[in-house]
């Protein structure tokens, strides 16, 4: 044996020790670059079609047009992926039996609970942050080529809806981490957060119409991407933007909350 | 040093590790010997934090194992082969683990070389073989330089210089003065690697004993004696207080005396021996007859206590 022996620091590892080790996970995991470049690729084709069909129309069909909206039609992708991702991020680890070697590196699970959520929020929000602006000047470039109307950063609610929608779909990617930790396994998180997230809506309909704002697909494309205010020209009024966005956070609060108390208490 | 002292975890109905208590001491290579399904695993992830045991504790150097500062430099663990993201290199894998416990960098390529693994560090390690897999799990358990480790079947599906490499390997740790805990169902394979062995089945504390007490307790001592003088030599044993039975092709066995006795036994009344071979029960043979017989063996808590204080 040659190996040197090290004299330990002082003190005990701390949050920053995880934070760091979990950043390198993300980082050197392919699928994160998969998932991400999927997004981004799938994401912005979706805008460029959509703000695309809009194109070459009479005046009448402009009648209630949101251009911002149209912008960030390609964000709703990025919610089906951003569920994956955050999903992935716990079932991961659990599939290939990782999280017994993280437990047993970092065995304070609030700890390492911590720094996984936090850098799971930082990744999820900057990224889709990011892709939400991108996203706008796409379409917003598409659109006011060809005399549709078209919005910038300082038309009313356009910064806001911008800034709303990436933040709304990390909270979506939370939610989903926080189904992670319930389930355990992938398919079974991903079949959780596709239930709720695309499934519910449509059985909802069915059901109770004026409930179906409170799901938060509806709140994203009807409360967080919109600048214009339906009235009662649409079928249900929806939520402000800001009771909405506290509705998402809520249920991704409830989710990982959920989550750690498990997470906490069961067996690796 | 890891002590378990009445250590119990139940699934359900079913009790898979049953009043536990042993000590692991530093510097010798203690096996944990036991059938399939016996609870070595249990009880190695109560060790390790991972499971909660229902009643007992299991403390490494008298902390519990959530509470140590430095997990990793202080006890590395490998309970599975596989315990890492296929698609991860081996490199990456150790990098990750390596910062959580504030380890320098440098110190995974020193483990990497150490195991063998340097030429494959960069690729993927779920292309690795189960042999690779184990390197990489015991170059992991290497990264905090720890006092204590354990290993939950480090042999399994590893060939014959894989198991050469591994039990030199744990020899070596032990002789730096490490705690070693290395749990198998190959009875043989403990009997050349450890030197004390904590014996359980059905979760329960069978033996804490060394290897080769574990042996003389069961069935050792026979001698087989081959002679044409068979009447003669069995009354001149018979005389001696020996116990002889008559074994196959006019063999005796014999109980009671050591060859050497026997041998100066036929020098001095002049009888002819062809053969004569101790028969040393083996450890297998010993774990058996323990194992069958459950009921009989099943020790107390104080039976089981008083094992594991015989041996300090």
């Amino acid at each position: 044996m040659t190996l040197a022996i090290q004299t330990a620091p002082r003190e005990h590892y701390r949050l920053k020790h995880v934070v760091k080790s979990e950043v390198v996970k993300i980082v050197t995991l392919r699928s994160t670059a998969i998932t991400l470049g999927l997004t981004v690729a799938v994401g912005l084709l979706v805008t460029g079609l959509v703000t695309n069909a809009a194109l070459h129309h009479g005046p009448g069909y402009y009648s209630g047009f949101d251009p911002t909206q149209a912008a960030l039609t390609g964000l709703i992708v990025a919610g089906l992926t951003g569920g994956v991702f955050g999903a992935l991020l716990v079932t991961g680890e659990y599939s290939s039996g990782t999280i017994r070697t993280t437990l047993a590196a970092t065995p304070k699970r609030r700890v390492l609970l911590a720094a996984k959520i936090g850098v799971t929020a930082a990744t999820t929000v900057v990224f889709c942050e990011l892709l939400s602006f991108v996203s706008f000047f796409l379409g917003e470039g598409i659109l006011s080529g060809s005399g549709a109307p078209s919005a910038n950063l300082g038309s009313p609610g356009a910064l806001r809806a911008v800034l709303m929608t990436g933040l709304f779909i990390a909270l979506m990617a939370l939610m989903s981490f926080g189904f992670g930790l319930i389930c355990r396994s992938t398919p079974a998180a991903i079949a959780a957060f596709v239930g709720v997230v695309f499934v519910l809506p449509l059985v909802m309909h069915g059901i109770s119409e004026p409930d179906v704002r409170y799901l938060p697909t509806n709140i994203l494309t009807n409360s967080i991407m919109s600048t214009v205010n339906q009235g009662p020209g649409g079928i249900v009024r929806p939520l402000s933007p800001a009771l909405g966005l506290l509705l998402m956070a809520m249920y991704a609060a409830i989710a990982v909350a959920a989550g750690a108390v498990l997470f906490v208490k069961r067996d690796a | 040093m890891i002590t378990a002292h009445s250590l119990t975890k139940r699934y359900g109905a079913t009790t898979a590790v049953d009043n536990l208590t042993f000590e692991v001491p530093p510097g010798v290579v203690t096996g944990f010997l036991g059938p399939n399904g016996s609870g070595k695993s249990t009880t190695m992830r109560m060790i390790m934090g991972l499971d909660v045991p229902d009643s007992g504790t299991a403390l490494i150097g008298g902390k519990r194992y959530c509470e140590l500062a430095w997990p990793l430099r202080e006890v590395g663990g490998l309970l599975d082969a596989k315990a890492f993201h296929p698609a991860r290199s081996a490199r990456n894998h150790l990098r990750w683990l390596a910062l959580t416990n504030d380890i320098p960098l440098r110190r995974v390529d020193e483990v990497l070389d150490h195991v063998g693994l340097s030429s494959v560090a960069g690729r993927p390690v779920g292309k690795f073989s189960l042999g690779m897999s184990q390197r990489l799990g015991i170059a992991a358990t290497l990264l905090g330089d720890p006092g204590v480790l354990l290993f939950d079947e480090p042999v399994n599906g590893l060939d014959p210089e894989g198991i050469r490499w591994v039990r030199h390997f744990l020899r070596g740790l032990a002789a730096e003065g490490r705690t070693v805990f290395v749990s198998s169902h190959l009875i043989s394979e403990m009997s050349v690697t450890a030197d004390r062995l904590v014996v359980i089945g059905r979760g329960r504390l069978i033996a804490d004993t060394s290897v080769a007490d574990f042996v003389n307790r069961s069935g050792g001592g026979a001698v087989k004696l081959i002679t044409p003088d068979l009447a003669a030599f069995t009354s001149a044993l018979t005389v001696e207080g020996a116990n002889v039975g008559a074994g196959d092709g006019g063999s005796l066995t014999v109980e009671g005396l050591t060859a050497p006795q026997i041998g100066d036994l036929a020098a001095r009344d002049g009888l002819r021996i062809h053969e004569l071979m101790p028969i040393s029960a083996s450890l297998e043979d010993a774990f058996m007859e323990l194992t069958q017989d459950e009921v009989e063996y099943r020790p107390s808590t104080m039976a089981g206590a008083a094992a594991a204080g015989r041996k300090e």
